[in-house]
């Protein structure tokens, strides 16, 4: 069997809901047992003493990466099929710099408040609640802003295609950012732990 | 305790040790399949045998009066006869530059021509270059005149018939058309003005919807 599996016909809609719950399940479950339900855990990402939250999301793009490139390669997967999201430069750096200045001040990021939310934290409810507030201001303002959501639309790109390299040249340099930041970012912590011990 | 933590630094190596592995010999891959295709012959005469490869003028119709954007609409002809004729939302791609045409394989692909033939030999390259949520529009635009612009009602009409007549009577008007009740011979040539579409000097793409992904 070929992968995407819904987009092969392998499933219907109703089908692929139920999928998607497992899942969303599942993802929330591992979100929780890597402590990422804790909004103390996630900012501490932000001053450096604990870089899990780095390391877990580079873990899980190289192990994507590697996974659907293989797979591809031996033809399990068409990735031609698969959705790339469709680049629009300037309101994704806007909306990047949104979404990590709220992810500073409110400790999660939409993800993991819905996990926090589930496991019954107040904190994590009060972001949920400014996280609608936020969509309910967006959809208002949405016919003033629309002109600038839409702008500069680069289409479905990818940094193979936008440097003109090749596939695997690119993934190997993921790798190796991947894993000299692992490097970089346990050294951080030690020094940080050290400093922390000594005052 | 210490023992336990030098397991764990021992499974992080290995790991980081496979990861560079795995992406040394990938310089040498590509993960696209390039322009040269293999064909499942057996399942494409499934396709074409269950039917499933055509939409029918009525469903296309349909999704226009219902202002469905997740279809891409394709005319085959030339561009005379684009220019005096097109369905609406129809995009303008001669034959000869499918392959070339940015279409991505996750849409859905209408294809229709005069009659049926070029569509059905578009609908082939299409599926042979894995775009599977091709189509072609059964009976072609001949269909979309008979049976959408201007509907014949015999004059032997079932109230059954009847009935169904008068939706159909909306979907004509719809698009311009004008339905022909008391018709002898149904076959007959149409012989009625088809109806002016305004010529824009892009082709009317549908709008892209944005979807949202979180990545956290």
């Amino acid at each position: 069997m070929n992968a995407p599996l819904f987009k092969f016909g392998l499933f219907g809609d109703e089908t692929s809901l139920v999928v998607a719950f497992v899942i969303g399940i599942a993802f929330g479950f591992f979100l929780e047992r890597a402590g990422f339900g804790s909004a103390r855990k996630l900012s501490a990402q932000f001053y450096l003493t604990d870089m899990a939250v780095f390391k877990v999301m580079f873990t899980a793009i190289v192990t994507a990466m590697i996974g659907l490139f293989y797979l591809s390669w031996a033809g399990f997967v068409d990735l031609s099929l698969v959705y790339l999201t469709p680049t629009f430069l300037w309101p994704q750096i806007l909306g990047g710099l949104l979404l990590g200045f709220g992810f500073v001040i409110g400790g999660y990021c939409p993800g993991t408040s819905v996990v926090a939310v589930s496991t019954g934290r107040i904190d994590a409810l009060i972001y949920g609640g400014g996280l609608l507030a936020g969509i309910f201001v967006f959809g208002e303002a949405y016919p003033a802003i629309e002109g600038f959501v839409n702008s500069s639309d680069m289409g479905q790109l990818t940094i193979p295609q936008l440097f003109h390299l090749p596939y695997g040249l690119v993934l190997f340099a993921v790798v190796l950012m991947a894993l000299g930041g692992f490097v970089g970012a346990t050294a951080v912590e030690k020094i940080l732990a050290r400093k922390a011990s000594e005052s | 305790m210490s023992e336990q933590k030098n397991r764990r630094f021992g499974l992080n190596r290995t790991l980081a040790i496979v990861a560079l592995v795995l992406g040394l010999l990938a310089i040498f891959g590509d993960p696209y399949q390039g322009h040269v295709v293999q064909l499942d012959t057996k399942e494409l005469a499934t396709i074409v045998e269950g039917e499933v490869d055509h939409v029918t003028v009525q469903e296309l119709a349909d999704w226009i009066i219902q202002g469905s954007a997740d279809y891409r609409l394709i005319d085959l002809r030339d561009e005379t006869a684009f220019a005096e004729y097109h369905i609406p939302t129809a995009e303008h791609v001669p034959i000869g530059q499918l392959t070339d045409y940015p279409l991505q394989r996750n849409e859905r692909i209408v294809l229709y021509s005069g009659g049926g033939i070029h569509s059905a030999q578009a609908w082939m390259l299409l599926q042979a270059n894995r775009y599977r949520g091709s189509y072609m529009l059964l009976g072609g635009l001949q269909s979309w005149k008979d049976e959408v612009l201007f509907p014949a009602l015999p004059e032997d009409a079932t109230p059954q018939e009847t009935a169904e007549f008068e939706r159909t009577r909306f979907v004509a008007e719809f698009f311009g058309g004008s339905p022909r009740s008391g018709v002898v011979d149904a076959g007959e040539q149409v012989a009625v003005p088809l109806p002016k579409v305004e010529m824009s000097a892009q082709p009317v793409v549908p709008k892209r919807k944005k979807k949202a992904k979180e990545g956290c």
